[in-house]
Parts: C-alpha cells; sequence; structure tokens
C-alpha cells in the first residue's frame, strides 16, 4: 500500500477529481442497497397478500430513480478516477521524455533503447493502473463491501449476516494467491514465447544456411519443439487462470447455501420475513465483486509499486553535463585551440586520447585522418561536449568550451555524425530540423550545397518524402548529404563533419567539397575522413593512430614525409581506379 | 492498425471461417468440452432452482421435514461442488484446445517460411517475418483463448437461463425476451463506436511509443542541434491526443459498458416485480419462483459484460489472421528441383552456360557468363563489391531462379536434380559464419544427429579448429551465445569450415570472409581451405588474392562481365585489373607509386 503514499504528490494535485469521485462512488455504494431492498418489501408485500397498485409503483419509481441514478453517477466517477489516472500517465510519460532529452550520452551508454522503452509503456501501463483500478478497487471494495455487510447486519439480520461471510474471506486470500501463482507462471511462459520469437529470428536470419543443408524439415521440427514448450507452460497458465471460477463459485455456493439453510430457521422462529431472506441473498450477491477485488487489490497495488519504483529511480538520475553558473551567454567564435593531455571513456581502462594539441585559426579548414578506432570521432565528441572528463582543454575564441552555455556552444557547431540519423518525417523537415519555419528557399540552397536537390526532386513527393524508419529507403549516401544538409542550414560558425561523405562517390564529394569552400569562406570547418580525398586542401591534417597525432601538416607536407599518409593515399589512388575497372 | 479498414465484412468472415477450421482435428475433444460445458450449465441453473423447491414446497407452507430437506441441501451442496470441479476442467479444456490450434497455425506458417525462396527474405525485413509468426500467432491466440470460449460459455448460460425462465413462467419469459434486442442494441453500439475510438487510441499508443523510441535513438542528434524543446512540445502534443483518446475510451466504456448492462439490469427487476405484483393482485404467486427469476437475472448480466469486454481483441484477431493467411498463400517459392530424379553427383564438374541474370527483372547484374570447372579443379571469383561474384554462387546455389543461360553439373542441368542430392553433395561457406544458439558440437552437426563425436572431431580436427575448440570452456560442449560473439571470428569461420567439412561435401563453394581475422587463426584458416579444397570441385570468392594464386583458373568480374581470366602468373603478365588488384593489396609503396605514373 506504500505506493499510495508514493503517489501522494500526484493525489493531491488532483484532489478535487479524486475527493469527488470518491464520494460518488461511496453514494453509488449506498444506492446499490436500494434494488435488493425493493424486492424484499415487494415479496414480502405478496406474500401477506398486503401489495397493492400504488405501493407498486411507488417502490417501481424508487427503483427507476435508484437504476437511472447509478448509471449517471457510475459514468462520473469513471471519468474522475480512471480519467485521473490516463493523467498520471500522461504526466510521467512528459517527465520522462523531458528527462531523456536533459540525458547525456554516458546515461545512454549504460542503458539500452530497449530497457527506457519498457519503462516508459510497461511501467507507466502498471503505475497507470494502481491510480485507477487500484483506487477504485480499495474504495470501491471497502464501500461497497462495507456498507452491503452494514445492512445486512442491520437492517436484516445481524447472526446471518456473520454465519454467511465466514467462507468469504477465503475468496480474496485464494484470488490474492491465484494472483502471484498468475503472474509467476504467465512470467515463464512470456520468457518461452520470447525464446521462441528468438528461435524464429536466428532460423530468419540463417535462412542461407538452413537452406545450404537442406535442414529445412529438421528446422522445423526444433520449432514445433519450442513451440511445443510455449504450449506447455500456457496450459500451466490456464490451468491456474481456470480456478478462479471454480473457486468463486464454490465459496459463494456455500454462503449461500448457509444463508438460506440458517435464513430459514429464522424465517420459521420469526425473526425473518420470507421478503427479508431473499433481499438477503440478493445483497449476498453483490459481495462477491468487493471480496474479488480485494485479491486484486494486493496483486495491482504490488505490481505499481515495483514499477513507480524503477521509474522515480530513473527520474532521479542527474545529467553529469550541465552549465556552470554564470555561464556565457553568447555563440562561441574565433580560434580554436585543443590540448588535451588525456580522455579516457568511462568505464573504460585505456585512454582514447593522448597528448593531442593543435590550433586552427577561424575561417580554416582541419582534416582528421587514422583508422578506425583512432580516436577521430572522439575528438570531435569533446567539442560538443558529449564528455567531458579530460585532463587539458579545449578553447573557442580564447574562453573554454564550459566557459559558455551548453546551448550556445551547440548554436555555433554544425554536426554531421557519422551514423546519419534523419526522423520519420519530410526531407524538408528534416533538413529544417533546427529551424521549422524557415523558408522554403532556404532549406532548398542547403540542399543544392550538399548536392542533394536533384535527387529529393526525383522522389515521389519532393521535398514532402517522408524519410525515416517508417519512410522511403534511401541510399547511404542520399542520407549522409540530407544530414549534411541539415547542418549546413543552420550556417554555423563551426562546421564538423565526421566521416560522412563516406557513401558518396569521388565526384559528388569533389562537388561537395567545392561548394563548401565557397559558401564556408571565412568559417571554420573540421573534416574527418577515411578517404584522403576529402581533407586534401584542408590547411592542416592530422594523422592519427591509437589517440595520438602521428603526422601532422599539410597534404604537400605530408606526401613529402614518405610516412602513412601518403601510402595511404596511394593505395587509395590505386584502390579508386580498381573500382572502376582499371581504367 | 490501418489494415482493419482494408479489410471488407466479407473478408473479416473469410478470416474467421479460416480461422476456425483449424478446429476440425480436434473434434472429439471439442465435443468432451463441450459436454462438460452442459453440465456446468445445467449445474449452474439447478442452484436457484432447488432453492425455488424449497421455498415454494417447504418453506412457505412451514413444512419442515428433516428427511427431504437432508437430501435437497446436501444435492446442493453437491451440485455446487461437482459443477465447480467439471468448470475448471471444461474452462481448462477449452484453452487446451486454443494452445493447440495455434501451435498448429504456428508450424504451418513457419514450415511456409522455409518453402519460400531467397527472393522473399531480400523484400520482407526479417522483424516483420518473426512478428507474422510469433505476435500475430499470439493475437489469434487471444481469441481462440478468451473470446471464442467466453462467448460460448456466455452462450450456452444465456440460452440455458432462457430455457428455465419458460419452465418456471412462459408469460415472465416472453417479456424477458425483449432484453435480448436491447443487449444486441447496446453491443453493436459499443462495438461500432469503441472499435472505433479503441483503434485510434492503439494508433495513437503506438504513435507515441514510434516518437519515443526514435527520439531516445536520435537524442545525440537532438541535444547537438539544440531541439530539446521543440521536440518535447511534440512528444507532448502526441502525449495529450493519446490522452483525449484514453478519455473517450473511459467514456464510452462508462456510457456503455458496465453501467449501461447494470441499467439493463433494474429494468428486468422492474418487469419481474410488476408481473408478479401485478399477478398477485387477482391470483396467488410462488416465492419461489420470484426468488429464482431475480437469482437468475443477476447471472444473467455477468456473461454480457463478459462478451462485451472481449469484442476489442475479436478485431485484432482478425486484422492478425488476416496477415497470418496473407504468408500461408504467398507463392514466391523456393526454385523448384526434379523431386523424382535420381540422379546423382559423381564428378563434380561444373559449367555455367551463357548466363544472364537479374534480380529485379530489370538490371543485368550477370551477363552472358560462361566458365568450367573440372571435377577438383577450383575457380576463383575475383572483382569488386557488386562485380557480381556473390550472385554466381547464389546461382550455383539455387538460392534464385535464373531464365537465361544453363549451370550444368557433371553435364546435366542443375534443375534435373533432387534437392536433397544437391544439398548433400554442396558445400557452402558463407562470408558470415552464421552460428546457432547451442552447443559448438550442435553447430557443427546442425541438426544431423548421424554424426558420431569422433566424426565430428575428426572434421574439427580436419579444418585445424580442434585446438581451439578445446581450449573453449566445456570445448565442445563450449555454448554459443549472441550468434557466437564470444568467439573470435576467425574462430567462426573455422567452426562453419568443420560444419561444411562434416557433411562432406563433392562440391565446395567458398564466400570467403573480408573481416579481419588474427594472425594465429589466419594460418589456420589457409591451411584449412587448402586441405578442404583438395579433391573437391571448388568455386571460390577470394578478396585477399594471395589465397588463390594456386587456384587452375581466376575470374575477374567488373559490372557482371567476366573481363579477364587465367591462371594468376598468366592475369599478372597481362598487367589488367587483376595486376593492379594484387598490388593493392601486397605491393609496396614504391610499386604503387610507379604504378599511379
Amino acid at each position: 500500500m506504500r505506493v499510495f503514499l508514493d503517489l501522494g504528490w500526484f493525489f493531491k494535485q488532483e484532489k478535487k477529481a479524486y475527493i469527488s469521485g470518491i464520494a460518488i462512488l461511496l453514494f453509488v455504494a449506498l444506492l446499490q442497497l436500494v434494488p435488493p431492498k425493493v424486492i424484499g418489501i415487494i415479496a414480502d408485500h405478496i406474500n401477506d397478500g398486503t401489495l397493492t397498485k400504488g405501493l407498486l409503483f411507488e417502490w417501481m419509481a424508487i427503483l427507476v430513480g435508484a437504476g437511472i441514478g447509478m448509471y449517471v453517477l457510475r459514468y462520473f466517477w469513471r471519468i474522475m478516477i480512471f480519467g485521473s489516472a490516463v493523467k498520471l500517465s500522461k504526466q510521467l510519460r512528459n517527465q520522462l521524455y523531458q528527462h531523456f532529452t536533459n540525458m547525456s550520452p554516458s546515461f545512454y551508454q549504460k542503458r539500452r533503447t530497449g530497457d527506457l522503452m519498457a519503462h516508459a509503456t510497461n511501467d507507466l501501463s502498471a503505475i497507470q493502473q494502481t491510480a485507477g483500478a487500484g483506487v477504485l478497487t480499495l474504495v470501491d471494495s471497502l464501500s461497497t463491501g462495507g456498507t452491503v455487510i452494514l445492512a445486512m447486519a442491520f437492517t436484516i439480520s445481524w447472526k446471518l449476516t456473520l454465519i454467511c461471510l465466514i467462507p468469504m474471506p477465503f475468496m480474496a486470500i485464494l484470488t490474492s494467491w491465484f494472483g502471484t501463482m498468475l503472474h509467476r507462471t504467465f512470467h515463464k511462459a512470456q520468457e518461452a514465447f520470447s525464446d521462441l520469437n528468438d528461435k524464429t529470428q536466428e532460423s530468419i536470419s540463417g535462412i542461407k544456411v538452413i537452406k545450404t543443408f537442406g535442414q529445412e524439415k529438421e528446422d522445423i521440427e526444433d520449432f514445433r519443439k519450442q513451440s511445443d514448450d510455449v504450449v506447455q507452460k500456457n496450459i500451466v497458465v490456464a490451468k491456474i487462470d481456470s480456478l478462479y471460477d471454480p473457486t468463486i463459485s464454490i465459496i459463494v455456493g456455500i454462503s449461500f447455501f448457509l444463508a438460506i439453510t440458517f435464513g430459514s430457521k429464522y424465517v420459521l422462529t420469526g425473526e425473518l420475513t420470507i421478503g427479508e431472506l431473499i433481499a438477503f441473498t440478493t445483497y449476498l450477491g453483490l459481495l462477491i465483486w468487493p471480496m474479488l477485488a480485494f485479491g486484486w487489490l494486493f496483486n495491482i497495488v504490488e505490481r505499481g509499486r515495483a514499477s513507480y519504483d524503477r521509474v522515480a529511480a530513473l527520474l532521479r538520475e542527474k545529467s553529469d553535463i550541465t552549465d556552470r553558473e554564470h555561464a556565457l551567454d553568447v555563440v562561441p567564435s574565433g580560434d580554436i585551440h585543443y590540448d588535451i593531455k588525456k580522455f579516457t571513456f568511462p568505464g573504460e581502462k585505456e585512454p582514447m586520447l593522448k597528448d593531442v594539441a593543435f590550433s586552427i585559426n577561424r575561417g580554416e579548414t582541419l582534416g582528421i585522418v587514422g583508422k578506425t578506432g583512432a580516436g577521430k570521432t572522439t575528438l570531435l565528441k569533446l567539442l560538443i561536449r558529449e564528455f567531458e572528463d579530460y585532463e587539458g582543454g579545449i578553447t573557442i575564441g580564447g574562453h573554454t568550451l564550459q566557459d559558455y552555455k551548453l546551448e550556445k556552444l551547440r548554436e555555433a557547431i554544425g554536426y554531421v555524425p557519422q551514423d546519419h540519423f534523419l526522423f520519420s518525417a519530410s526531407v524538408a523537415e528534416n533538413i529544417a530540423f533546427t529551424n521549422p519555419l524557415v523558408p522554403e528557399e532556404e532549406i532548398n540552397s542547403a540542399a543544392r550545397l550538399a548536392n542533394i536537390h536533384d535527387d529529393i526532386l526525383q522522389f515521389t513527393d519532393g521535398y514532402q518524402t517522408v524519410v525515416g524508419e517508417r519512410g522511403v529507403s534511401l541510399s547511404g549516401g542520399q542520407k549522409q548529404r540530407i544530414s549534411i544538409a541539415r547542418a549546413l542550414l543552420m550556417n554555423p560558425e563551426v562546421l564538423v563533419l565526421d566521416d560522412s561523405l563516406s557513401a558518396v562517390d569521388a565526384k559528388t564529394e569533389e562537388a561537395i567539397l567545392s561548394s563548401l569552400r565557397k559558401n564556408r569562406e571565412g568559417k571554420t570547418t573540421i573534416i574527418t575522413s577515411h578517404r584522403l580525398s576529402a581533407i586534401q586542401h584542408a590547411n592542416l591534417i592530422l594523422v592519427l593512430e591509437y589517440g595520438k597525432v602521428i603526422e601532422r601538416g599539410t597534404h604537400d607536407e605530408l606526401m613529402a614525409n614518405h610516412g602513412w599518409y601518403k601510402e595511404m593515399y596511394l593505395r587509395q589512388q590505386l584502390e579508386e581506379l580498381v573500382e572502376h575497372g582499371g581504367h | 492498425m490501418e489494415e482493419t479498414a482494408q479489410l471488407t465484412e466479407k473478408e473479416q468472415k473469410n478470416v474467421l471461417f479460416r480461422l476456425l477450421s483449424y478446429t476440425k482435428p480436434h473434434k472429439k475433444e471439442l465435443i468432451l468440452a463441450f459436454t462438460l460445458l452442459v453440465i456446468t450449465t445445467l449445474g449452474e441453473l439447478a442452484g436457484p432452482l432447488l432453492v425455488k423447491i424449497f421455498i415454494d414446497d417447504y418453506l412457505t407452507p412451514g413444512n419442515l421435514v428433516f428427511g427431504p430437506l437432508i437430501i435437497l441441501g446436501a444435492s446442493y451442496l453437491g451440485i455446487q461442488i461437482v459443477k465447480s470441479l467439471l468448470m475448471f476442467f471444461q474452462l481448462v479444456k477449452f484453452q487446451e484446445i486454443a494452445l493447440k490450434i495455434i501451435q498448429q497455425l504456428r508450424v504451418d506458417i513457419f514450415t511456409k517460411v522455409h518453402s519460400l525462396g531467397l527472393k522473399y527474405f531480400d523484400q520482407t525485413p526479417a522483424g516483420s517475418i518473426v512478428s507474422r509468426v510469433t505476435n500475430d500467432t499470439e493475437a489469434i491466440k487471444d481469441m481462440f483463448v478468451t473470446v471464442i470460449s467466453t462467448f460460448i460459455q456466455s452462450g450456452f448460460l444465456l440460452a440455458g437461463i432462457f430455457i428455465t425462465m419458460f419452465i418456471l413462467d412462459v408469460k415472465l419469459a416472453l417479456f424477458c425476451l425483449i432484453f435480448i434486442p436491447l443487449i444486441l442494441l447496446v453491443m453493436s453500439l459499443y462495438r461500432k463506436y469503441s472499435s472505433r475510438y479503441y483503434l485510434d487510441m492503439r494508433e495513437r499508443l503506438s504513435q507515441l511509443n514510434a516518437k519515443l523510441s526514435e527520439s531516445l535513438q536520435g537524442m545525440s542528434i537532438i541535444q547537438v542541434f539544440r531541439q530539446e524543446k521543440r521536440l518535447r512540445k511534440e512528444f507532448e502534443d502526441i502525449n495529450e491526443k493519446h490522452y483525449n483518446a484514453g478519455m473517450k475510451n473511459i467514456k464510452i466504456d462508462g456510457l456503455l459498458l458496465r453501467p449501461a448492462v447494470d441499467l439493463i439490469f433494474i429494468l428486468g427487476l422492474i418487469i419481474v416485480l410488476n408481473y408478479f405484483g401485478l399477478t398477485s393482485l387477482n391470483s396467488p404467486v410462488e416465492i419461489g419462483v420470484l426468488y429464482a427469476f431475480v437469482n437468475y437475472l443477476e447471472r444473467f448480466f455477468e456473461p454480457v459484460n463478459n462478451m462485451m469486454m472481449r469484442l476489442s481483441l475479436y478485431q485484432q484477431a482478425i486484422v492478425a489472421g488476416a496477415r497470418v493467411f496473407r504468408i500461408l498463400d504467398k507463392e514466391e517459392l523456393a526454385p523448384p528441383q526434379n523431386e523424382e530424379s535420381n540422379l546423382s553427383i559423381e564428378e563434380g564438374s561444373i559449367e555455367f552456360k551463357n548466363l544472364t541474370f537479374s534480380y529485379d527483372g530489370q538490371r543485368d547484374v550477370l551477363k552472358n557468363i560462361s566458365f568450367t570447372a573440372r571435377p577438383g579443379e577450383t575457380v576463383a571469383l575475383v572483382g569488386h563489391t557488386g562485380s557480381g561474384k556473390s550472385s554466381i554462387i547464389n546461382l550455383l546455389m539455387r538460392f534464385y531462379e535464373y531464365e537465361k543461360g544453363d549451370i550444368l553439373v557433371d553435364g546435366k542441368s542443375i534443375r534435373d536434380f533432387s534437392k536433397d542430392e544437391l544439398r548433400d553433395k554442396m558445400g557452402l561457406v558463407l562470408q558470415d559464419p552464421f552460428l546457432f544458439f547451442g552447443s559448438v558440437r550442435d553447430n557443427i552437426t546442425l541438426h544431423n544427429h548421424h554424426l558420431t563425436d569422433e566424426q565430428v572431431e575428426e572434421a574439427a580436427k580436419f579444418v585445424q579448429a580442434h585446438t581451439f575448440i578445446e581450449k573453449l570452456e566445456d570445448s565442445y560442449n563450449h555454448k554459443v551465445v549472441e550468434r557466437g560473439s564470444t568467439l573470435s571470428s576467425g574462430q567462426r569461420q573455422l567452426i562453419a569450415f568443420a560444419r561444411t567439412i562434416a557433411a562432406n561435401p563433392k562440391i565446395l563453394v567458398l564466400d570467403e570472409a573480408t573481416a579481419n581475422i588474427d594472425t594465429e587463426t589466419e594460418e589456420a584458416i589457409q591451411t584449412a581451405l587448402a586441405k578442404m579444397r583438395k579433391g573437391r570441385t571448388t568455386i571460390a570468392i577470394a578478396h585477399r588474392l594471395s589465397t588463390i594464386q594456386d587456384a587452375d583458373l581466376i575470374l575477374v568480374l567488373h559490372q557482371g562481365e567476366i573481363v579477364e581470366r587465367g591462371t594468376h602468373q598468366e592475369l599478372l603478365a597481362l598487367g589488367g585489373l587483376y595486376h593492379k588488384m594484387f598490388l593493392l593489396q601486397n605491393g609496396a609503396v614504391d610499386r604503387l607509386e610507379d604504378v599511379m605514373q
């Protein structure tokens, strides 16, 4: 029940809805007492022969009133209580989303997207259950149960009430116990199902191997076995699930039996009328639900608490990259100076960068090359403050990165990442990502600069074509160029291309680079690349290996050097030749 | 979700009937389950009837005879207990049948998937196939387990209640018949509106989840471009819409679900009480009958509530069923073989004759390819990405059907051999050595259980894999997890070799791995490859030219054509594409400089 305390802030916030909802629930509980009572009274009148038409219609009018009243009130408490619960999940979902947008990459390194998704879906729905069905069952089972028992005890017979209630607690205990078992076996069945899912996934990914060895039949047999396992585990679930109805039926049956047996004894001794006995059994029927609900309540609350704890823990996490006090509220510009003594990724042993120091003047182009894993991307990630714990410092225009507000720093940098990620939106929206209100001409001109304009016009809906996970599939080169256009639209102080030309052919690369040279006049550009042609014209080229600068200089200087750069350059030239059939 | 809209009433009905046809093999069990259901329903109905007899015959007249009362009480309790027990078995039975039906459906669709050609797998994302086999069938399971059994049970109970009512009092029962249209009306209203709003909410939820998942994946982009606020706003908008849809659902449920059914119950009470009240003004009335009617009325509405709550599941199951049947009806089968044939591959010669091939029917990826590999010879394919090397292997392995030209094995068209013969005599080692979940041994034998431990070990020794496997924890029983990510790529390659050698093929097809392999295993791989090729006709894709210098024939491919052919020495002497490729991989810097000038 502690979860109700944890959710106290929400109940306070929505106190109007909860108070009126609970008040209505109580009122409905009272109204529920009317029909059985009317049945009893009419039966007695019939039995005694004292019934008149007028009397009958009077009672019928009361019944109609109670019926309509209950209908209306039941509608309203649902809106108040269930509605608040939906509101809670909406609110928490927004909070989670906001929290996610504030967290730095080190947070995402520790967690898988799937797990974060599970918190935002499964856990929130369990919490919603607690705030809705949980509150309802708690209030309803107490109020309906309470009023019905009181009505039975005070208006009919307290002795009979006590006798008939004996079997009822067993129902609450048993259903709660079944609930726990059901949860456990269901979990096992889910696991078996997820194994079957993995098996299917594996068969489809390995379809070539299976076909090669002609093992279709054997694989199907294997699938049948696993699928059998799923069936067996589900049958266990089915068995526990099937315990509910019979258990209720037996316990209610016994209760009714007690009511009739002892009730008739009281009728004969004159303590009860027949009508009262009938009313009593009808009340007994009303008790089934609260007892069942009480059993459920424990399960709902238990799950809700576990989920709320997980979500709350997630929300408590703090981002490790924040603005310092009095940070500069200006967009940085000027010369860039790197002096990194050592940087190690959180949780890693080996440093990723060692003694990397260089300067580039405003308006210059820096090229960074080296093998995969040499530290090229890491160098860029430090510039956009995705990671911070390093020895040394990076300055722009004489101030360290941390002197600027994070938002201002990032406003200065147009970043084109290695893994070109596009959103499920139109091409235009993807390019105008930083400013959805930008005029169409600017989108077009950014696209032209990135050499993608003509491609876009070929798409079925032009700039309105939806791309991304759920849109049309684009080639890697097209995605890269759209990412470049997205960064160019900002006209940033510093443009960063992180191996973003790898999937375009040499001619397109040359076209993009030459239009960049014109467009980026006076602004700084940083390019990392596997292909040396992309950085050939840079003012400074750094060759990285194992996080260290092993060569530096301009293209001509490096070619005279007879080192890694020259060998790689020649190799790539030859490779290009081979790609074109040797001519 | 939008797919429901596309299913016409008639199509929905077809899907339902086709799903129901899966019950046929379970006729006997179904009859048993139905018998149990009839008995429990009778037991359900007997309770109030016994109380009625008690009230009218014994209690009201004050005629309490000990003997008959004991019998009455005992039979009441007895019926309750027996009924509850049978109810348990009946509920389990229905679910069991449903689960078995789904099992059959799952195996059917999995079998079907295996019979499809690779073309289908190229066009369909693996995730969506998996989802058909598992998630969609799961949705159908929900229908069989909950919807159908709830409807059958509720239907039975309702019919039983009406029959008993008619036995008790025909006139009153006739009055009560007006519930049927009323309930049907509420149900159809509910189905109409709730399915609309429910689908709307599901759609919003999937939008919400899609947005969230996309944002999580693209979070670094969002942050680096400072769009956190805007995306928060967008997310809040979708969330708000989802909230509104959720509220609408609550309202519809509130208007038409339990509260409405309860209101109908009150209406029923009014009818019953009025009937008895008015009748009692003129003639005596049996109070017990009144009791029984009221009691039946109470029981009447629970099944109705149950049925209404299951309606949305039904809708989902039909959509899922339609998707599953679409796969079952697919006709893109794997290329056919002559299964009647008892031709066998004796020599292992291979000839490509003027073969032209296209995946999409528009762009030829192979143009007029001809070459011959005599028994025991090695033919190597080299060329840049997209030059057509893999396509040659895909055709030789019969993964795709070709139209123009032919492939001859031992002088006969490859189509004339049975599938089993081809799979037995031809071994393929893939570039990506796919490892399955299970032990190392399982990965060598695959499903071939005739292989003894000695044979497995022999195969592993033959390909130089034995040494490293022995060093693994549990050696041959070492568990392969996550597609073998704990093993090095070279080790995975060696296991794949062992797998092929254990099957002892006549013809070997190799797609060399491009991945960087540590020097230690590299050596083992080269030795293994040389041994494997001995005595087998081999078609090999080579990325490292050093590995195929002794090949009998090297084909250099460029854009689907064979541009150079000959032995290593002949091709080097030619000074063309092959020569350049060789330099690229093996040349020193000064040689490179020479060529470039």
